[in-house]
C-alpha cells in the first residue's frame, strides 16, 4: 500500500512538472518574465489559468511565441498591457462569458458571471464614476487565480469571510460607498455558531456568500436579494432544512416547516408583511445564534414590548426562572407560533395552562386561568351580540352609527384584555375585560332600542293612517251632506 | 261652549271685523270643470309650505351650524330625540313633495293660461316662489354636513361660477370664499332660515291676496262650453272641506314615506376625500345637469357649459314674463303654440330626469 502511495505521488509530480513544461513551452511571455523574477509571472505559475495552457498575452493580448520584445507587445498585434477598470472584468468575460470557450477549455462554470456581477449592489459605479465598484480580481485575485474548492482561494469557504472583510471592515472603504452599512458584520460573524464553526475549518458552515450569494450579491431591500425579508427563510432553509447535510451538527430540520405555519410565517410568506419577523429577527443575522432561555423574553419583548413587560412583573417570572423554562416559548412554542386564542387560556385540554395548573396542582392559577377564560369567553360573546344587533338595526335602516362606532371600544376592550392575560393578574385582567363588558352592554341597550324604536314607528303609522282614514271618511260624508243641503236648497 | 266660541268670535270681531272677511269667503266661488282637479295644487303647496314652517322651526330647536357640530347635531336628533327622526324625514320628504307640488301647479296654470290679465302678478310672485324653492331645497341640502351635500354643493357652486362676468364674484358669495367650508355652511343656514323664509312669506301674502281678490279663474274656452253656464262651488266651506281632505291625503303618504324611507345622514363631509362615485344632484335640478352633460365642451366658440346655463337662464326668464309675452291668451284667444312649447317642457323635463337617475 505504502509503495503504491509513493509511485503514485512521484508520477504525480512528474506529471505536474512536465505539464508545466509544455504548458510554458511556447510561452515567451512566461519565459522572460519569470526570468526577470517579476510577482505576476511567480504567482501566475500556480494558476488555474496557465494550466489550461492559457498564456500572459490570453488577457493581456500580444504574441507571446516571440521573444522580440518589440514584436511581443506591439499593438497591432492586440497587446493592450495592464487592463484597467471595467477592461479587467470585460477581459475575464472574454472567455468567462462565451459558452464555446469555456467548452473549449473543457470548463463547467457558468458563464453569465459578469451579468450577475453588472446588477449586484458591487456592479454599481464606482466613485470614480467609470468602472464598477468591483471587479473579478476584487475577489478572484489577478495571477494566482485558483479553483474556488481550492483551499487556498481567497473565495474558498474559510477564506471568503476575509476576503469581503478586506473592504467591508475598513470603514474609510465603505464610508465611501454605504457609510450606513456597519463594518463589525466580521466581528459579529466570530462570535455566531457559524462564525466559530469556521474559525476551527468547518467549511460547511454559512459564510457570507451562503446567505449573500456571490456573483449577484443585492441589496437587503432589493425583493430578488437572498437576505430580503421574504427569501430569507428560504435562503437559511437551504441549509438548515437539508437532513442530510445537517446530520453531523444534531439540530432539527424542520423550523421552516414549522415556521412556514406559523403567525409570522403566514404573514411574512403569504402576505409578504415584511415587518414579521424572519428568522435573522430572532436569530441575529451576522451574530447568528439561537436565544437562550434568559434572552427569549427579551427577542420575543423587542415586538411584543407590553406582553414581555407584562409577563416580567408576574408570578410567572420567578417559577419560569426556578424551573428553567424558556417565557414565550413554552406556551406559545418557537418556530410554530400558532395564532394565539381563547383556546390557550384556561383550564380545558387545549389550554396551555392546564399543562401546569390543576384542581389538584398549583390551584390559585387553575382558579385564575378558569376566571380570565370565562370573561374572556363572555367579552367575546357580548362583542358578537352587540355587533349583531347594531347590524339588525343598521339594515332596518336606523340610525346607529354611533353605537357602530363605540363597537370599536368593545374590540379594543378584547385586545386589551387579550395582552393583560400575561399579567396573570386577575384584578388588572378584569379591569379591562369588565370595560368592555360594560360598553358591549351599553352598546346592545341602544341597538335593541333602535330595533324595538322600528316596529313602534310602524305600529305608530298604522294607528296614524287609521285616524286619518277615519278623519277622511268623516270628513267625505260631511262635505256630502253639505252639498246635500245646499242642493235641497236650490231645488 | 258654543256660547264661549260666540263670544270669543265677537271679541275678535269688534275689534279687527272678521265678518267682512268671513261675508267676502262665503261669497267666493271656485269654478267646477273637467280641469278642477289642478285647482287643488294650490293648496297642497301652501299646505307642505306651512309643514316645512312648522317642521323647520322644530328642527332649529337642535340643529347647530357649523362645519364640528353640523352633522353631529342631526346625529344627535336622528339617534336620541324623541320623533327626532320624524321630524327630519318629514321635513326632507315635504321639501320634495313641496317642489312636485309647486311644479305641478305652475304647469296647470301655464295651460289653463291663468295667468293672463289680470293675474300677472300673482303669476310673477308664484315663479319667484318656485325659484325660491329651488333655492330652499340647493341651501338645505349642505346643512347637514354630509359627503354628499358637501360635493353637490361644490358642483353647484361651480356652474354657478361658470356664468359669465358675475360667475365667480357669485361663486365666492355664495361659497363664503373660494372653497366649499364652514363659511358656507353658515352663510347657507342664513339663506334657508331666515332670507329665503322672509322673501317667500311677503311673495306669499300678496300672492294668496291675490288670488283672494280676483277669485280663481277660468280656464280659457271653458265658460262658454255647450253654451251654458259654469257650473261652480262655493269656496266655504265645500272646496275648503276638500282642500282638508287632500291635506289629510298627503299628510299620511309624507308619514308612510318617513317611517318606511327614513331621511339617511350618510358620512360626514370631509373636503379631503374624493367625491363619492356616480354623485347626482337632487331630482329637480336633476333636468339641467343632465343637459350639461350633454352639450359638447365647445359649441364654434362658446364653452358649451356657459352656452346651456345661458340658455337655462334665459328660458326661466322668459318663463317668468310669460304673461307679458302671450299677447293671444290676454286677448282670451287659444295660444296652441305655447301649449306645444309646454308639453315640450314637460316631456323634456321628464325625460331628462328619468335619464340622469338612471345613468
Amino acid at each position: 500500500m505504502k509503495r503504491f502511495d509513493f509511485l503514485s505521488v512521484i508520477t504525480l509530480f512528474i506529471t505536474v512538472i512536465l505539464m508545466q513544461y509544455m504548458a510554458f513551452a511556447g510561452d515567451q511571455c512566461y519565459r522572460c518574465h519569470r526570468a526577470n523574477g517579476d510577482k505576476p509571472s511567480a504567482l501566475f505559475k500556480n494558476d488555474v489559468h496557465s494550466a489550461k495552457g492559457i498564456s500572459c498575452a490570453g488577457c493581456h493580448g500580444g504574441n507571446s511565441k516571440t521573444d522580440d520584445m518589440e514584436k511581443a507587445m506591439d499593438t497591432n498585434v492586440g497587446f493592450i498591457g495592464v487592463p484597467k477598470g471595467d477592461e479587467i472584468s470585460k477581459t475575464c468575460a472574454g472567455c468567462h462569458s462565451n459558452q464555446d470557450k469555456m467548452r473549449g477549455f473543457s470548463s463547467s462554470l457558468p458563464t453569465n458571471q459578469l451579468d450577475k456581477l453588472q446588477t449586484s449592489v458591487h456592479g454599481q459605479s464606482s466613485v470614480a464614476g467609470g468602472e464598477h465598484i468591483a471587479q473579478c480580481i476584487t475577489c478572484h485575485g489577478a495571477h494566482g487565480i485558483v479553483s474556488v474548492k481550492n483551499p487556498v482561494s481567497p473565495v474558498y469557504p474559510l477564506n471568503v469571510i476575509k476576503t469581503c472583510s478586506q473592504c467591508h471592515s475598513n470603514p474609510n472603504f465603505m464610508k465611501t460607498y454605504n457609510p450606513s452599512l456597519p463594518i463589525d458584520q466580521l466581528e459579529k460573524y466570530m462570535t455566531s455558531v457559524h462564525g466559530m464553526k469556521n474559525a476551527k475549518g468547518d467549511s460547511k458552515v454559512a459564510e457570507c456568500a451562503s446567505c449573500h450569494g456571490s456573483h449577484d450579491i443585492r441589496d437587503a431591500k432589493d425583493v430578488k436579494s437572498k437576505i430580503y425579508p421574504v427569501n430569507l427563510p428560504g435562503t437559511c432553509s437551504k441549509c438548515h432544512s437539508d437532513a442530510n447535510y445537517m446530520k453531523e451538527y444534531g439540530i432539527p430540520t424542520d423550523q421552516f416547516d414549522k415556521f412556514a405555519k406559523s403567525v409570522h410565517g403566514n404573514a411574512l410568506l403569504k402576505k409578504h408583511d415584511v415587518a414579521a419577523p424572519a428568522c435573522n429577527d430572532c436569530h441575529g443575522n451576522h451574530g447568528a445564534t439561537p436565544p437562550g432561555v434568559e434572552s427569549i423574553s427579551n427577542v420575543c419583548g423587542t415586538c411584543h414590548a407590553l406582553n414581555a413587560e407584562l409577563f416580567s412583573s408576574s408570578p410567572h417570572k420567578k417559577v419560569f426562572d426556578e424551573n428553567k423554562l424558556p417565557e414565550c416559548e413554552t406556551c406559545h412554542s418557537n418556530h410554530e407560533i400558532i395564532t394565539a386564542s381563547e383556546q390557550l387560556l384556561g383550564t380545558t385540554s387545549t389550554a396551555v395552562c392546564s399543562r401546569c395548573h390543576s384542581e389538584n396542582k398549583n390551584q390559585k392559577g387553575f382558579v385564575v386561568a378558569n376566571t380570565m377564560r370565562r370573561l374572556m369567553d363572555s367579552l367575546a360573546s357580548s362583542e358578537k351580540n352587540a355587533s349583531m344587533l347594531v347590524n339588525n338595526a343598521e339594515q332596518k335602516g336606523m340610525e346607529i352609527s354611533e353605537a357602530k362606532f363605540k363597537l370599536r371600544d368593545v374590540h379594543q376592550a378584547w385586545m386589551q384584555s387579550r395582552t393583560m392575560v400575561h399579567s396573570f393578574n386577575t384584578d388588572k385582567f378584569g379591569e379591562s375585560a369588565s370595560k368592555g363588558l360594560l360598553e358591549a352592554s351599553n352598546i346592545s341597550s341602544e341597538a335593541q332600542h333602535a330595533i324595538d324604536e322600528y316596529y313602534f314607528r310602524r305600529w305608530g303609522l298604522g294607528i296614524a293612517t287609521l285616524i286619518f282614514s277615519i278623519v277622511s271618511i268623516t270628513l267625505y260624508l260631511i262635505i256630502k251632506r253639505i252639498e246635500r243641503k245646499q242642493e235641497n236648497k236650490e231645488k | 261652549m258654543k256660547t264661549f266660541l260666540q263670544k270669543s268670535y265677537r271679541w275678535v270681531d269688534d275689534r279687527v271685523q272678521l265678518d267682512n272677511l268671513v261675508h267676502f269667503m262665503g261669497k267666493k266661488y271656485v269654478p267646477v270643470h273637467r280641469h278642477s282637479i289642478w285647482y287643488y295644487f294650490g293648496g297642497v303647496s301652501l299646505f307642505l309650505f306651512i309643514i316645512q314652517v312648522v317642521t323647520g322651526i322644530m328642527l332649529l330647536l337642535y340643529y347647530k351650524s357649523g362645519e364640528d357640530a353640523a352633522f353631529e347635531s342631526i346625529q344627535y336628533l336622528m339617534s336620541k330625540v324623541e320623533f327626532g327622526w320624524l321630524i327630519r324625514s318629514v321635513h326632507s320628504w315635504a321639501a320634495n313633495l313641496f317642489i312636485l307640488a309647486a311644479m305641478i301647479h305652475m304647469f296647470s296654470v301655464f295651460f289653463e293660461k291663468a295667468y293672463r290679465r289680470p293675474r300677472e302678478i300673482t303669476w310673477v310672485t308664484g315663479m319667484l316662489m318656485f325659484f325660491l324653492a329651488l333655492g330652499f331645497g340647493f341651501s338645505g341640502y349642505l346643512l347637514p354636513w354630509n359627503e354628499l351635500a358637501f360635493f353637490a354643493t361644490k358642483v353647484g357652486t361651480d356652474i354657478a361660477g361658470v356664468v359669465p362676468v358675475v360667475g365667480k364674484p357669485l361663486l365666492v358669495f355664495l361659497r363664503g370664499g373660494e372653497e366649499v367650508t364652514g363659511a358656507t355652511l353658515s352663510r347657507f343656514f342664513g339663506f334657508h332660515v331666515a332670507v329665503f323664509p322672509g322673501i317667500f312669506t311677503v311673495l306669499l301674502g300678496i300672492h294668496l291676496v291675490l288670488v283672494q281678490r280676483q277669485g280663481i279663474s277660468e280656464p280659457l274656452g271653458i265658460s262658454h262650453e255647450h253654451g251654458k253656464e259654469l257650473k261652480t262651488m262655493p269656496f266655504f266651506p265645500n272646496f275648503l272641506l276638500r282642500d282638508l281632505l287632500l291635506w289629510l291625503l298627503v299628510l299620511n303618504i309624507i308619514a308612510i314615506l318617513a317611517v318606511f324611507f327614513p331621511w339617511e345622514l350618510g358620512k360626514k363631509a370631509d373636503a379631503f376625500a374624493s367625491a363619492p362615485a356616480g354623485i347626482k344632484p337632487e331630482w329637480y335640478f336633476m333636468f339641467m345637469f343632465q343637459t350639461l352633460k350633454y352639450i359638447p365642451a365647445k359649441v364654434i366658440f362658446i364653452d358649451g357649459e356657459i352656452l346651456g346655463i345661458m340658455f337655462f337662464g334665459v328660458a326661466g326668464l322668459l318663463w317668468l314674463i310669460v304673461p307679458f309675452w302671450d299677447k293671444a291668451s290676454a286677448r282670451g284667444k287659444q295660444n296652441r303654440l305655447l301649449n306645444y312649447i309646454g308639453l315640450f317642457v314637460v316631456f323634456y323635463i321628464i325625460l331628462f330626469t328619468i335619464i340622469g337617475w338612471l345613468a
